[in-house]
Formats: structure tokens, C-alpha cells, sequence
């Protein structure tokens, strides 16, 4: 479904990809709370090769 | 003899830009000149401007073959309307950015999107100010202060207003020192600007290397119109954090970059003639890049204020202005105003966190309006 080309599109738009933002943004913020679980799994050194 | 002379002459004449140089020519070249003032002389963004300001000098000399087909700015502006040159700014700065900062403290990636209210504002902006709605996605875009994506969606929404919209995003970003700490002062009170914030957890090699792999699966799998954008980023981001393709990642974050820099600067100049520029769209478009700042800087201040709240107190809302995607500079916009009001408090380290999220936010603000825009 395409979007109109009008106010009523622009709003729905914003409102949409807005929402949106917060969801992935979140998502990501979530995925990286479980980063720590990580360090578990081993380590790596600093130095470099 | 006098009069084969003084045709000889003539013909010269006319092969030279003086004949063809008009009252827009020498306002452009005007605002070629004050690029280069604010980059060289104030040091505002100087990596930008002053290829920006002299190749907007160069475009406005009537007969200059820099800017015709075939010439070096031609191919230089060839090279962003095919969308090679973004994605190759973002290898480069994969590869200089240490993304530890945000991996250190996710609640604070909310911030990246909340500071993105502006984009939306200018888009319902520039909508009532008559442009279509691919238009107004492209110039709303700006709000995000991250040039390649506002190059990137303007190629793909509204190609015509590139220059415009592309000079609007740098020149805000360059500005963004002077434009951000009216409003973070506006909309916080002493003791908030106060808060010092605790020392953000130690990231291992590990998390920094697993973390460019994964945000790549992540928004190839669901944001497939930004995924070239993000992808390259991570690459570059791997590149420096997996340390042992070193020559690799100082090449992409350094010499690589600078040469894409110089291409996408006078590419972005060379578009700034006189007839393109000087008109009522590019006024506006100025105008509702600054409207997309200025909300910006205010949303991302008012949802750290609230934040702060939550945690008790934890968060100094002047980080939320840096989740304006930025990189580096809305960041250390935050430091210097929190040191106005404590010279012990460096702000940096976790005003980079909302500064590097700003960078996804501006990404999948553009990956959905594409997405929903149907392009």
C-alpha cells in the first residue's frame, strides 16, 4: 500500500517511522543489555598481531 | 590588420567566463568565500568546508571545465550520484569509531531515536510548504545531522535538491557548536547540567568484535534500504576492533577516507551553481534544516530529562542533545557545556553512547521511509 502524497500521508509517515525508530532502537539497546552474557565464552587478548 | 586584430581579440573575449558571469555568480562565490571563512579562519569543520567552499567558488566562474562533463568535480558528483562515495565514508568511519561507549550502556541508546523528532517536524514542515512527500523524507532527513545517509536518501528521493540538501547537512553539522547550547541551557535547569554521571562498564575486545557482526545481520535482515550504509560501517568497525588487519583498518580510516572526503566535497561544491542554488526551495530547505536541529537537540534534552527522573537522578540530560547522529561533535557539544557548569565533569565518554546510537537512528528513520515511501 503505497502512502498519499498529502498532509494525511505525511503524518502517517512520521507517526509510523517514529514509532518504528524507538522499536529497533530498543531492540538494539536489548541485544547489547546481553553482550556482558559474552565474556563468558571466553576472552580475547588486547595485544596485536 | 587592425581589424583582423581587434576580432582576434573579441573571439578571445568570448571564449572567457566575463561574458557569461551574472549577479548570481558573485553571490555564490560570496557564499563560497564565507564557507571558507568558517572553515579556515573560525576552524568550524575545516575537513568539510573548505573543499565545499572552494568548489562552490570554482562552480560559479562562468567556463570553468572542473564542473562540465568530463571534468574532475563532474566525475567527483558521477561518483555520489551513484551511491559509491557514502558508503565508503562510512568504511572510513567504522574504522576510526570505537563503539564501546554505547555497547557499555544500552538504556541510554533510546536517546538515538528520541533525537530524532526533528526529522519528522521538518518533513511535516516541508510538506506544507508545498514540496512532494519524497521531497520532504529527503529534507527532513537533515534533522539527522549524518551527511552521507542525507546524501544517500536524497539520491534515492528527491535528486533534484541534493546540493541543497546536502549543504544544509554539513553546514549545520560544521555549526552545530553555536546551534545546540541555546537550547540544552533552555531546557535544563543548573543541577541538571551538574550531574556527574558514573564511569561506564569496561567493554571487552570480544563484545566490540561481535557487535559490528551482529548490528550487520540485524539491519540487513530487517532494514534492507540502509543496509549498504550500515554494512560498510561494521565492516570498517571490524576492521579496527578484530586487530589483526591493522594495515587495513589505518588505510580505511585514514587515507581511503580522505581521499572519499576531498571526492564528496567538491562534489557537494561543484553542485552549488548559481542557477541550481539561488532560489525560493533552497531558502526553505535552510530554513527547516535549522527547524530540524533545533527540535532535535530539544527532544533528545527532554527524553534524557526524563531519563534522569527515572534513574533517580543518574543521567545528565545534556547527553540526550548527542543523540543527533553527529560523530563526534554533538558529543563534545555536551562535554563542553557540562564543564560551563563543572569543569570536573567529562561528559564525553557517555555522551558518545546516544552520539554512536544517533547513527542507527538516522539510519532506520531513512531504512523505513524508504521502506513505506515504496523505493
Amino acid at each position: 500500500m503505497k502512502l498519499p502524497d498529502t498532509m494525511e500521508g505525511a503524518f502517517v509517515l512520521s507517526v509510523i517511522d517514529f514509532f518504528l525508530c524507538f522499536v529497533f532502537i530498543g531492540a538494539i539497546g536489548g541485544v547489547l543489555a546481553l553482550f556482558p552474557w559474552l565474556n563468558r565464552l571466553g576472552e580475547i587478548k588486547e595485544e596485536k598481531y | 590588420m587592425y581589424d583582423q586584430f581587434m576580432g582576434l581579440m573579441y573571439d578571445l573575449l568570448l571564449q572567457t567566463g566575463l561574458t557569461q558571469l551574472w549577479w548570481g555568480n558573485i553571490v555564490m562565490i560570496i557564499v563560497g568565500g564565507i564557507l571558507l571563512y568558517l572553515g579556515i579562519y573560525k576552524k568550524y569543520e575545516p575537513f568539510l568546508l573548505v573543499g565545499i567552499g572552494m568548489a562552490c567558488i570554482v562552480a560559479n566562474v562562468p567556463g570553468s571545465d572542473l564542473v562540465k562533463p568530463g571534468g574532475l568535480f563532474y566525475y567527483a558528483y558521477a561518483g555520489v550520484q551513484s551511491l559509491i562515495v557514502p558508503p565508503l565514508i562510512f568504511l572510513g568511519v567504522g574504522a576510526m569509531t570505537d563503539f564501546g561507549p554505547m555497547i557499555a550502556n544500552p538504556s541510554l541508546v533510546i536517546l538515538g531515536a528520541a533525537a530524532h523528532l526533528g526529522i519528522f517536524v521538518a518533513l511535516i514542515g516541508a510538506k506544507v510548504l508545498g514540496f512532494t512527500l519524497a521531497e520532504s523524507g529527503a529534507i527532513g532527513i537533515i534533522g539527522g545531522a549524518d551527511g552521507p545517509m542525507a546524501i544517500y536518501m536524497a539520491m534515492k528521493l528527491a535528486p533534484d535538491l541534493l546540493p541543497q540538501i546536502s549543504v544544509a547537512a554539513y553546514s549545520y553539522m560544521a555549526l552545530m557548536p553555536l546551534i545546540q547550547p541555546p537550547v540544552m541551557r533552555l531546557l535544563t535547569t543548573k543541577e541538571e547540567r551538574g550531574i556527574i554521571m558514573e564511569q561506564p562498564r569496561y567493554v571487552s575486545r570480544l563484545e566490540k568484535i561481535v557487535f559490528p557482526i551482529v548490528i550487520a545481520i540485524i539491519v540487513n535482515l530487517f532494514l534492507p534500504p540502509v543496509a549498504p550504509l550500515i554494512t560498510m560501517l561494521m565492516l570498517g568497525n571490524l576492521l579496527r576492533e578484530c586487530l589483526v588487519v591493522d594495515r587495513l583498518a589505518d588505510t580505511a580510516g585514514g587515507a581511503l577516507l580522505n581521499i572519499i572526503t576531498l571526492v564528496l566535497t567538491v562534489a557537494i561544491g561543484s553542485t552549488m551553481g548559481a542557477e541550481n542554488f539561488l532560489n525560493m526551495k533552497t531558502l526553505l530547505i535552510i530554513a527547516l534544516g535549522l527547524v530540524a536541529f533545533l527540535v532535535g537537540t530539544g527532544s533528545g534534552v527532554l527524553c534524557a530529562r526524563v531519563m534522569n527522573k527515572i534513574s533517580g537522578g543518574k543521567i545528565n540530560p545534556l547527553i540526550g542533545s548527542a543523540g543527533i547522529a553527529s560523530v563526534p561533535i554533538a558529543a563534545r557539544v555536551s562535554h563542553v557545556v557540562g564543564l560551563e557548569e563543572n569543569r570536573n565533569n567529562f561528559l564525553i565518554m557517555h555522551a558518545m553512547g546516544p552520539n554512536l546510537a544517533g547513527v542507527f537512528g538516522t539510519a532506520i528513520s531513512g531504512g523505513i521511509m524508504l521502506a513505506l515511501l515504496g523505493v
